[in-house]
């Protein structure tokens, strides 16, 4: 066997750096192993069966309460004689921004049941069924709402939910959503500021 | 060979792994001669297997672990499930944008529900702004400006498009993560095993919504923010270094609930249900709507949804 004279003639094939070398591919040997260990396993996972119970019907939710200040209509009505001409009002309800096509007072609220509203065919409803109004017009509405698409519905997707009125999200009298406040914009990537060890301030930017 | 072939082995094995690799652990806390040691390095986890090769009872002990370590970190009782998929159940999104108008309270309904760092803040939605007579022309994403700040909104001339995961059923995320850490499920939703994510972000790189999003720091959440109801696959409070994504409230639809989202959108434009149920919220709209989804010609064939109402 060769002998190196600088090491005092310990054979090269036993110097440090060999078992050096040799643990160095152990260990390499040893991370390709767990890598191939690490890649995940190509099986979806066993999970035990579960259905689904039958589901309830769909709740309503109420219309959000009337106005004491308004409601009952006939605490101030029933004394008033019914002018049943088209026309600005300026004396009382003055405040209310009619904005819903070229509707007028009494062709919803009914003028004889003050507490009451119509349907075209001169049905009298109570305020609570509103929406049966609402969609005479709105009939392509009324099925999308029904199946859930248009408008909200909260609660469980399989299970008890409660949809919304039409009322419970639209003003009747202009019901176009007025614009909202938006929430807080996210941070740009260039505003981002990386907590500094204590004592330090800034100690990353722009990350 | 003998490693590969122990995987799925009976369940006594793992107990008896488990039972040595606690000793270890208080071995390695005694040597150190550190009360603490055993505790910060947890050795457990360290080993932990992945998500879909835990038996029963391997999950149990692991939301075990997890509870006891949420809840002394937030100092309130913080619950951790594992609740699996339903059968005949695939979920599927549905968003009108001819509804949104960009308020974002679904982008914060999401951080509260779902345990996401504040401070870097991470949103997995996204609210991208668009100019109407641009985008009537045919919408590119690069467009959108998420980062919008008007006092009032919908802002005169833009429309809004909301993005979030979008839950593809041919998911290019999932086929480049090297460690499997990433995967779909049964009922579609794609989901992360944060013990396995070893943080390469090969699937943000792959991903064309741009709806992974990653821990470069210790997340931030306060005990006050935290919400306790949490799923192992979705909301845990996650560590740093790991990719995180909408896993459409996973906590929440697998108890039949709607995503948070759904919830917190004050135009109801967000619709959400089962895609095999013919008679399902999510089944009419794709009936009755025009539907599109996002960059289709990718052919990623995601399961959310736009429709115009």
């Amino acid at each position: 066997m060769q002998r190196n004279p600088a090491d005092g003639g310990v054979p090269i094939g036993y110097r440090a750096e060999t078992w050096a070398f040799l643990g160095a591919a152990f260990v390499a040997v040893l991370l390709l192993f767990s890598i191939r260990c690490a890649h995940g396993p190509q099986t979806a996972r066993a999970y035990p069966s579960r259905g689904l119970a039958p589901e309830p019907q769909p709740v309503l939710l109420a219309p959000p309460p009337m106005d004491d200040e308004f409601f009952p209509c006939s605490d101030c009505h029933e004394d008033e004689p019914t002018d049943r001409t088209v026309r600005k009002l300026e004396d009382e309800h003055d405040e209310l921004e009619l904005a819903h096509g070229t509707t007028w007072c009494l062709d919803c609220h009914d003028a004889d049941q003050r507490d009451q509203l119509h349907l075209a065919d001169a049905n009298r409803i109570g305020f609570e069924e509103s929406w049966r109004l609402c969609t005479q017009c709105h009939g392509a509405k009324l099925a999308d709402w029904r199946a859930g698409v248009h408008g909200k519905r909260t609660g469980n997707w399989w299970g008890p939910k409660e949809y919304w009125s039409c009322v419970a999200c639209h003003d009747p009298h202009s019901p176009r959503f007025a614009p909202l406040e938006p929430m807080r914009r996210p941070i740009r990537p260039e505003e981002i500021r990386l907590a500094a060890p204590s004592g330090q301030e800034n100690a990353h930017e722009g990350l | 060979m003998k490693d590969f072939e122990k995987v799925g082995k009976p369940r006594q094995r793992d107990a008896s792994r488990r039972t040595f690799l606690k000793t270890a652990a208080a071995g390695v806390g005694a040597l150190a001669g550190v009360p603490g040691a055993a505790k910060a390095f947890d050795i457990e986890a360290f080993f932990q297997k992945h998500f879909r090769e835990l038996s029963d009872a391997d999950v149990q002990d692991t939301l075990r672990r997890l509870e006891e370590q949420y809840s002394r970190r937030f100092d309130k009782p913080v619950h951790v499930q594992a609740t699996g998929p339903i059968d005949g159940v695939v979920y599927g999104y549905g968003l009108d944008i001819s509804r949104c108008i960009g308020c974002r309270r679904c982008v914060y309904a999401c951080v509260d529900e779902n345990n996401q760092s504040r401070d870097p803040e991470i949103h997995w939605i996204r609210v991208l702004e668009f100019e109407r007579e641009k985008a009537i022309r045919g919408i590119d994403l690069e467009d959108g400006n998420p980062y919008y700040d008007h006092e009032k909104v919908p802002a005169e001339g833009m429309i809004y498009l909301p993005i979030q995961c979008q839950q593809c059923e041919d998911s290019p995320c999932t086929n480049v993560c090297p460690t499997g850490a990433t995967w779909r499920e049964p009922d579609g939703i794609v989901v992360i095993d944060y013990d396995w994510c070893i943080g390469c972000r090969y699937c943000m790189a792959s991903c064309p919504y741009g709806a992974r999003h990653f821990n470069w720091t210790e997340p931030e959440l306060s005990a006050d923010q935290v919400n306790p109801d949490t799923h192992i696959l979705g909301n845990r409070p996650r560590p740093k270094g790991v990719v995180e994504k909408c896993t459409f409230c996973i906590q929440r639809v697998r108890n039949g609930r709607y995503p948070a989202c759904v919830e917190a959108c004050p135009v109801g434009a967000r619709k959400f249900g089962n895609l095999l149920d013919p008679n399902s919220e999510i089944r009419y709209l794709l009936d009755h709507k025009r539907t599109f989804v996002l960059k289709a010609e990718l052919k990623t064939r995601p399961k959310f949804f736009y429709f115009y109402g």
